[in-house]
């Protein structure tokens, strides 16, 4: 039964594509709001081989590894910091070989808590971005391997991408 | 006049100056050292004119070598100052650069460029040749030993240089030093001993005299090319520079070096090509063996000279191997092709055709 | 010997810039290693947000000497994907025309440099004349000879010289017959092959994993080059191959850079010969809309990335820059351990480093 099972799935699978309505983009777009009801709230094909979503902090992690293991996502590209009036926003560029996609992935943070888990432990690439991100922006990111300044002097006092640096001595 | 003639006329006149020198501080001071000085001046008179007058020209060598590059290191050390590190071992340190420039040139000294053309050390042609009813002069016939003895020392000054600097690249450098001559020193006498059966003599004289028909080079090709080899790692230079390898050691054992100090371990360096390119001569390429037009001693340092220059052709050419691999290539491959020249040898000279 | 840590650093000659490698040996073996970066810091993505869109193009010259063109491109794909920009098909060709130069001028850099660090100075030589040719190609282009400031927003700063179809098309016959001396200099030397071959093994999926891009990721094994899967500029109007090689170690990287050469010469001609006549730039809006932009390109070190923030006036809110190096240095510790003291020369030489666009 549960061969049977299988290969009607795999039959399943194998013919999606086929229709116009599953572009990988849309179904990248499906499988995350399937698996993440909640925590994706608004999600955006930019154009052809880019997805923007926008997801809960206290998901991302597991959105990560499900991105990973699930769709193949093997590759972090990118990990941005950007300071807004109200809020942090993180952004990860996560691409896939095998698909040639980019998903674009953003997180938001309060000012006053601008704490996200890291990924490193899903993409070994991460590591030095969020060094980066935490160097030049501060964002803490939780259960990093060594999250320590990367490219400023380790007893340098601010983070100079903030809005409110204004030049340190 | 012809060349020949001509630069024994240049050799002669200089041969005469320093007689009339001698002799004349033997005027001079004869009361601070009473006869001694007319002793030496018999001695520059009469046999050993010839041995004043070889050390003259081979000074004279070196200092056509090294002239520009003396002059500007002691321009850098009249500007810069020597600087000698805080923390080095000060022993050490000051006295590499002496043991290293000494036994090079101790060692290019012992090498005979002609068979009138040499300086006496232990060694000269009458004690290996001594002349029916003539005078006896006492001396061993050993002086191929004693150069790749001398020739030998190197490394020890490298080590020491290494380690007294106190740092680790010079440290590294030195012990890589240290494992590179010790693995090439072996293949290296392997074909100096071939050399050594076919000619029956450990003296240069011998050596290159029995060269006379056909240079060593031809019978005992293989040996020729294992000998090169392991001279290119002795006297390091690429692809078998690891103790100075740049890229990897910054300057490897020389690192804490600056000004005069530097200067000479460079000059040496390169003098050290010279004496791979002279040794590799008088052992394979028949000496100063050649037609009569040019003198003998310009036959050898023109061969010399060819053989430093296919050695630094090779540094510009071939990248640096890696630690490993120059200890894998001087144990397993040239060290079995060493012993298989000396075979060779031993086959020839059982059926006499040497 | 005990174990001690060694600082190949900041001024050494193999790092090719300004960065720390600490490797701890065990005799001649490394056994572990740690990157440090940030000597060269300059803080570019914070003065991009206080120049006007126009102003930051030399700034984006200034991340990478060795191919400055590519960055300064894709800085204006993607102010032209912020502000949604669509340049005249002349200009495409003209720019990819001067990135492949670039990227042919870049890998010979980087090969008389890889040729020094491994000892052999007659690589280093005949690699400088000929990446001669090139330079000197792109400064009749664009007027000097590092950092161009060539691409604007909207197309190119100027139309391509007299003779230049003429001058390329000789440079790139020239290169193709110079790679064949290359390959007889290198390839045919048996240490070279020992230095290379089977040192420095990555594989495939620690680089993917390991976010490694550009030649370290296809000498893996995984064909993935921006200019084939996510075209563009012109670059699917015109036919070539991404250059790969399965083995993973130094000489795989080696082989890759050299076919992307020859495959560079086929795009310089098929770019040259395909160029259209028209307008070579349109006037860009001064101010960029709120909103993102994102762009990609292959550098000749990997995958270049930009993502620019605007916020409806002149200059940029934020500006993010992706350097390939930035993240494959994160992963030196993987590829070093195990291998000598001399294979560090090796290994790191075949991450091409450039510090300008690793530090920004």
């Amino acid at each position: 039964m549960a061969e049977r099972g299988k290969s009607v799935l795999r039959e399943g699978m194998e013919k999606a594509p086929s229709s116009v309505e599953d572009a990988p983009e849309e179904k990248i777009i499906k499988a995350l709001m399937n698996d993440f009801p909640t925590a994706i709230t608004d999600f955006k094909k930019l154009r052809a081989g880019v997805v923007r979503a926008k997801i809960e902090r206290r998901d991302l992690l597991k959105a990560c590894k499900f991105l990973r293991d699930s769709l193949g996502f093997e590759h972090i590209s990118m990990i941005s910091a950007v300071e807004y009036d109200n809020r942090f926003e993180i952004v990860y560029h996560i691409s896939s070989y095998a698909k040639r996609m980019v998903v674009e992935l953003i997180t938001d943070t309060p000012l006053d808590d601008p704490t996200v888990e890291s990924v490193s432990s899903v993409w070994g690439g991460a590591n030095w971005h969020e060094r980066e991100a935490y160097d030049l922006m501060g964002i803490k990111f939780n259960n990093h391997p060594k999250l320590e300044r990367i490219l400023l002097p380790k007893d340098y006092l601010y983070h100079p991408l903030r809005k409110d640096f204004q030049g340190g001595d | 006049m012809n060349l020949f003639e001509f630069s024994y006329g240049i050799i002669h006149w200089l041969v005469d100056l320093v007689n009339n020198l001698w002799y004349w501080l033997g005027d001079v001071l004869p009361w601070v050292f009473g006869d001694f000085f007319d002793a030496v001046g018999d001695f520059a008179a009469s046999h050993g004119h010839i041995a004043v007058m070889a050390m003259l020209v081979e000074a004279l060598i070196i200092i056509i070598i090294g002239l520009v590059n003396v002059l500007n290191f002691i321009w850098i050390d009249r500007k810069f100052m020597i600087i000698t590190p805080a923390k080095v071992d000060r022993m050490g340190f000051l006295l590499a650069p002496v043991i290293f420039v000494g036994s090079s040139i101790a060692a290019m000294c012992t090498i005979p460029m002609g068979f009138e053309f040499y300086v006496g050390t232990n060694d000269t042609p009458y004690s290996s040749y001594p002349l029916p009813g003539g005078p006896e002069y006492p001396g061993v016939p050993a002086s191929a030993l004693v150069a790749f003895a001398l020739f030998a020392i190197a490394p020890f000054a490298i080590l020491t240089a290494g380690w007294s600097s106190n740092n680790k690249y010079t440290l590294i450098g030195g012990l890589r030093s240290a494992a590179q001559m010790m693995s090439y020193e072996i293949p290296m006498l392997l074909c100096v001993a071939s050399v050594v059966l076919l000619a029956g003599s450990f003296s240069f004289f011998g050596i290159v005299e029995a060269q006379h028909d056909i240079w060593f080079a031809i019978p005992l090709f293989l040996g020729f090319i294992v000998f090169l080899t392991c001279l290119v790692a002795e006297v390091e230079i690429q692809p078998f520079d690891l103790p100075e390898a740049e890229a990897e050691l910054v300057e490897g054992w020389t690192t804490e070096y600056g000004g005069a100090r530097f200067g000479l371990f460079m000059m040496t360096g390169y003098l050290r090509g010279y004496i791979g390119g002279a040794l590799a001569v008088a052992m394979f390429l028949g000496g100063w063996h050649g037609p009569a037009i040019i003198p003998d001693p310009i036959w050898f340092l023109i061969k010399a000279y060819i053989v430093f220059v296919v050695i630094e052709w090779m540094r510009w050419s071939v990248p640096r191997v890696r630690v490993d691999q120059i200890l894998n290539i001087g144990w397993k491959r040239l060290l079995p092709l060493a012993m298989l020249n000396l075979l060779i040898a031993a086959i020839l000279r059982t059926l006499e055709v040497f | 010997m005990a174990e001690m840590w060694i600082n190949m650093g900041p001024q050494h000659p193999m790092t090719h810039g300004l960065w720390n490698l600490r490797v701890k040996v065990d005799g001649e073996t490394i056994v572990d290693a740690e990157p440090e970066v940030g000597y060269l810091h300059r803080g570019i993505e914070k003065i991009c947000e206080d120049r006007t869109y126009t102003q930051i193009i030399p700034i984006t010259d200034r991340l990478c000497y060795g191919s400055s063109l590519t960055w300064s491109h894709l800085y204006c794909l993607t102010v032209e994907d912020l502000m949604g920009i669509e340049v005249p098909e002349r200009a495409e060709y003209i720019r990819v025309a001067a990135i492949e130069m670039q990227r042919i001028a870049s890998h010979l850099m980087w090969l008389a440099a890889y040729a020094a660090d491994l000892g052999a100075m007659i690589g280093f030589i005949y690699t400088m004349r000929d990446r001669e040719i090139f330079i000197d190609l792109l400064q009749a282009l664009t007027g000097s000879r590092l950092t161009y400031n060539y691409p604007r927003i909207g197309g190119v700063a100027h139309d391509t010289p007299p003779n230049f179809e003429r001058d390329s098309l000789r440079a790139c016959d020239y290169m193709e017959k110079k790679l064949k001396e290359y390959e007889d200099l290198f390839d045919g030397s048996k240490v070279f092959m020992m230095r290379n071959v089977d040192v420095g093994k990555l594989k495939k999926e620690d680089a993917m994993n390991l976010g490694i891009t550009g030649p370290l990721l296809r000498g893996s094994g995984c064909n993935y080059d921006l200019r084939k899967d996510m075209p563009y500029s012109v670059y699917p109007e015109i036919d070539f191959e991404a250059a790969t090689h399965p083995d993973g170690d130094c000489y795989a990287r080696y082989r890759i850079r050299m076919d992307e050469m020859y495959q560079s010469c086929r795009i310089i001609r098929q770019a040259i010969q395909k160029m259209p006549k028209g307008k070579w730039r349109i006037v860009a809006p001064r101010n960029a809309p709120a909103g993102t932009g994102l762009g990609r390109v292959e550098d000749p070190r990997g995958e270049g990335m930009m993502y620019i923030v605007g916020n409806g006036t002149d200059r940029p809110y934020r500006v993010k820059i992706r350097s390939p190096i930035f993240v494959s240095v994160s992963a030196a510790k993987h590829m070093l351990l195990g291998y000598k003291v001399a294979d560090v020369v090796a290994i790191m030489g075949s991450f091409d480093m450039c510090i300008g666009e690793t530090d920004r």
